[in-house]
């Protein structure tokens, strides 16, 4: 039976606030666009964004200052250029979304309202309570949806279409009956979220898996910086659950089982309020060193209870709220019980400041694109400051989408052929038929519980390679799998096994990106070189998957500007 | 919480698969549930450790992204963010896992929304204005006109008043509780153009918000305070404000409305409907979904009607409607 083929001037895959502000820009050029996505796009993670987006706006506040706060906070890995952008953009950017409707927080003379965010030197992060990703994400999407994007949701994107250095399409298939198609275009972008799911206990939506990322390396394609992921200080107990960082902010005192407020010891200074990755670190040490609470001894307290109910209930409403659903502890009357979190994804697709698509350290994909979490352009370096990922994807998406609709005028179209989809539909009869012992939660469960204990918030040489040979036995392990279910309706069964398999191929990117980088920088914490490394190490990874899914690894120069590396200190 | 227990619950599963089954069924699944758990976990539990097929939608697990609605014991939950104690708490060591609607159930706990995007879509769910695509300033809006959105922006989507709502199970041409929350919000935003747009297509009959039974129950069941009914009364109110009131069943609906309140000094479902549909009308239109408020305690007898907790919002219609003559 042959595959429909639909011929757009652009196809998109995901629509968060990236995918989906790329696609306005395009339709409203009056180019032809469709948006792929697995989740309904209001589902998507972007949604989940609790506390703010940066935007230089007040008096007191300036443009360079963010640069500077940006590339500090990046740990000098950050490309300058994309920084300045962003940080130049930033003021319009949020206009731009407050007049398409966005329902910010507002001062007595009804400008946009800002918050202080850590690593900050100015109040800098609008805010729309604490849901700012919501208001974010409905504003974009509806905005989209009023000027007609076609939104194709609960389809997966499975493949892309890639030859002589150039993509020409998508494969995907229907999610709710397996109807497969090829989407062929002029231009594809990719803004398909993080991949934090890839530990046991992250913050991240169950359909952060990271495909995105797969796809593109399986076509020996690289992946850049993959070694830096962030984890957030608090995460709920047991399940990484997000607790912003306001709960910091407004004065939580974190304390170990003897009681002692042991920030004291790690950060005399800022205490509480040091660096995310410092207080990851101070926690973690804390539980490791055996002065952790709860029944399971895996966390500490974070104690709010010396603010009050009022106070409590005015800043932190959903965090409460939170910490009650999934902890049964309520902050006004206890402390309660958290640990860090992976949380954010600072590597991803290496794009050049426009969204091209990278082939190696020199040359572009035609036709190609990629912005948001899956993106790596890169603003966060190793290290994202809060309230800055949610700005890249918004503005990188919109400018990226400005970017193909300028391409899109010199770009043409490489008719699709049947045979374009014959790696997806290899891919999912294997699954479908294949009929070993291995199970999807099983794996997925050892994959995850290793990341976490081996490539986390701390890292050496011996956990590394050891991480090496487990995810690499993993995935030999997976060829072994059988699903229960063999359906076409609403097979979510293969959907897991697709996206584990997704899952196992990035996660070594991970691990042999972080054990080749000999230094601590940032959110990659090693303990067995526990300084920063400029001489050697002041590059990108550039990461490469061969046909046999061994990775090699090379570097790429950091994009230098105004701001000389100098030490990170809080 | 300091130490973790553990009960042995069991769960009566809807089945159904719309390519394979001709019929759904329920499988009844035993665990061992502990106090750390909310309904989310255990459909991970059921498909990752019991049967593979099982399936349901869910995403962010924050309680954020309204994928993983579904009803417990009859009940609309977030599978997110309801703790497994409370319904142990509330309906004992048995529970019924069900899609939020059976009859458009396609998949186990999945069901096609196609009905209730389509609503959403209906009522223009975004802010209509040039937009500035550069803008060099923002809008000014006062902390005050932002609170007018009454936390309608907050709705997630996640269907749960629209599958819970008895006037939409009657009549699949009215709007809903959902999609009128984002007609509100878009509305009562100062920056907006198209509230008279608006206010056409939620005050045209059979769609439109009066066919509202007042019931209450969109209310009780959103997981995020967005009280749909609150902002349908709103609509009402906007209706007469804005002089588009038309004298139909939906308009004579609200003077009726009025009419209860001044008889009972509050409101009254089934005087309402009467008044403006006649009796005989009403009992073949709405026999089966009054019979259903009158069961689950929505119908009032006279004697036993409680008080307005929101006698401001009454009185205010009651002042808008008696303008309108007919
Ligand atoms: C709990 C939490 C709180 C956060 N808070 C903040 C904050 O306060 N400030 C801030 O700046 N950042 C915050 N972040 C980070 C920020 O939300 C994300 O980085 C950002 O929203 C990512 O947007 P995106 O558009 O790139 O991707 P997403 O919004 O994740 O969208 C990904 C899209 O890709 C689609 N997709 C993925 N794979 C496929 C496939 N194979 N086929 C089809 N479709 C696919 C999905 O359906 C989805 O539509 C937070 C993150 C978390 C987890
Ligand atoms: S109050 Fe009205 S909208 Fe809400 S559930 Fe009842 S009939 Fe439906
Ligand atoms: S109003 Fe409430 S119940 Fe209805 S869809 Fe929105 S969030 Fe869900
Ligand atoms: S999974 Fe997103 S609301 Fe429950």
């Amino acid at each position: 039976m042959s595959i429909p083929i639909y011929t757009y001037d652009a196809v998109i895959v995901g629509s968060g606030l990236a995918g989906s502000a790329a696609a306005r820009e395009l339709k409203q050029a009056g180019k032809n666009v469709a948006v792929i996505t697995k989740l309904h796009p209001l589902r998507s993670h972007s949604g989940a964004a609790q506390g703010g987006i940066n935007a230089a706006l007040s008096d007191v506040d300036s443009i360079e200052l963010h640069e500077f706060d940006t590339v500090k906070g990046a740990d000098y890995l950050a490309d300058q250029d994309a920084v300045e952008l962003m940080c130049q953009k930033a003021p319009e950017t949020i206009r731009w979304a407050e007049r398409m409707g966005a329902a910010f927080s507002r001062t007595d003379d009804g400008k946009i309202a800002q918050r202080p965010f850590g690593g900050q030197s100015s109040p800098r992060a609008c805010f729309a309570k604490d849901r700012t990703g919501l208001t974010l994400l409905q504003t974009i999407y509806e905005q989209a949806l009023r000027v007609g994007v076609d939104f194709i949701d609960e389809w997966y994107a499975a493949d892309i279409i890639y030859e002589d250095g150039k993509v020409s399409g998508v494969v995907a298939f229907n999610i709710r009956n397996q109807e497969k198609a090829i989407f062929n275009a002029k231009a594809v972008m990719f803004a398909t979220g993080g991949y934090a799911r890839a530990f046991k206990i992250s913050s991240n939506a169950h359909a952060n898996t990271g495909d995105g990322l797969s796809i593109v390396a399986r076509h020996g394609l690289p992946l850049e910086d993959m070694e830096f992921v962030q984890f957030h200080p608090s995460g709920l107990s047991g399940s990484g659950i997000l607790i912003s960082e306001a709960a910091r902010g407004e004065g939580g005192k974190l304390l170990n089982s003897e009681g002692e407020r042991f920030m004291e010891r790690y950060a005399p200074n800022k205490l509480e309020l040091a660096s995310r990755d410092v207080v990851a670190r101070a926690i973690i040490n804390e539980i490791r060193e055996g002065r952790g609470v709860g029944p399971r001894k895996d966390a500490v307290y974070i104690d709010l209870t010396h603010l009050g109910k009022e106070k409590i209930m005015e800043r932190l409403p959903e965090l409460r709220d939170l910490a009650i659903t999934f902890l049964g502890l309520d902050m006004i009357k206890e402390p309660i019980l958290i640990s860090a979190t992976a949380h954010y994804s600072m590597g991803g697709i290496p794009v050049d400041i426009d969204g091209h698509v990278r082939k190696n350290n020199d040359a572009l994909v035609e036709g190609f694109y990629a912005a948001g979490e899956c993106a790596c352009v890169s603003v966060h370096g190793a290290n994202r400051l809060g309230a800055n990922s949610v700005l890249e994807a918004l503005l990188f998406g919109r400018h990226v989408g400005q970017s193909m609709v300028n391409d899109i005028e010199t770009l043409y179209l490489r008719e699709a052929e049947q045979s374009d989809a014959d790696t997806m539909i290899a891919e999912m009869e294997r699954i479908l038929t294949n009929n070993g012992k291995e199970t999807v939660p099983g794996l997925r469960n050892e994959l995850q519980q290793s990341m976490t204990d081996n490539a986390g918030v701390f890292r050496t040489e011996e956990t590394l390679s050891k991480q090496v040979e487990i995810v690499k036995e993993l995935r030999k392990r997976f060829e072994n799998i059988r699903i229960d279910d063999k359906s076409k309706i609403f097979n979510t069964d293969l959907q897991e096994a697709i996206e584990l398999g997704h899952m196992l191929d990035y996660a070594l990117f991970i691990v042999e990106s972080a054990l080749a980088r000999k230094e601590s920088r940032g959110a990659h914490y090693r303990e067995d070189f526990t300084t920063r490394d400029d001489e050697a190490f002041m590059k990108h990874t550039m990461a490469y998957m061969d046909a046999n899914g061994e990775i090699s690894l090379d570097y790429m120069a950091v994009t230098p500007g105004k701001f000389e590396p100098q030490e990170r200190t809080y | 919480m300091t130490t973790i227990t553990t009960q042995t619950i069991t769960f009566n599963v809807f089945r159904f698969n719309a390519e394979t089954d001709y019929l759904p069924h329920y499988k009844t699944i035993e665990m061992e549930v502990t106090s750390e758990e909310v309904v989310l976990d255990i459909l991970n539990r059921i498909k990752w450790d019991v049967d593979g097929s099982f399936s349901y939608r869910r995403s962010c697990r924050h309680g954020i992204c309204g994928a993983c609605a579904i009803k417990v014991n009859g009940k609309g939950v977030l599978a997110c963010k309801e703790r497994m104690n409370d319904l142990i708490e509330l309906f004992g060591t048995e529970l019924t896992l069900e899609p939020l609607s059976i009859k458009r159930a396609v998949k186990d706990m999945i069901i096609d929304k196609e009905d209730f995007w389509k609503k959403h879509e209906q009522v223009k769910p975004y802010l209509i204005d040039e937009i500035d695509e550069h803008p060099e300033s923002e809008n000014l809006v006062t902390p005050k006109e932002e609170a007018q959105l009454l936390e309608a922006d907050y709705c997630i989507q996640c269907g749960l008043c629209h599958y819970s709502c008895p006037s939409l199970e009657n009549n699949e041409s009215y709007i809903g509780p959902a999609a009128f929350a984002a007609a509100y919000r878009f509305n009562a935003d100062v920056r907006d153009k198209a509230t008279l747009d608006r206010l056409d297509i939620v005050n045209a009959p059979d769609q439109g918000v009066w066919d509202c039974v007042k019931c209450f129950e969109c209310q009780e069941v959103c997981p995020k305070e967005v009280n749909p009914i609150e902002k349908i009364t709103k609509l009402h109110n906007q209706v007469f404000e804005n002089g588009v009131a038309i004298n139909n069943v939906a308009t004579r609906h609200a003077v009726g409305f009025a009419h209860s309140i001044k008889k009972h000094g509050l409101l009254d479902e089934a005087e309402l409907v009467r008044y403006s549909e006649g009796t005989v009308p009403m009992l073949m239109k709405h026999g089966k979904v009054g019979f259903k408020m009158f069961k689950v305690g929505k119908v009032v007898m006279p004697w036993n009607m409680p008080k307005s907790d929101k006698l401001d919002e009454v009185k205010a219609l009651i002042k808008s409607s008696s303008t309108v003559k007919f």
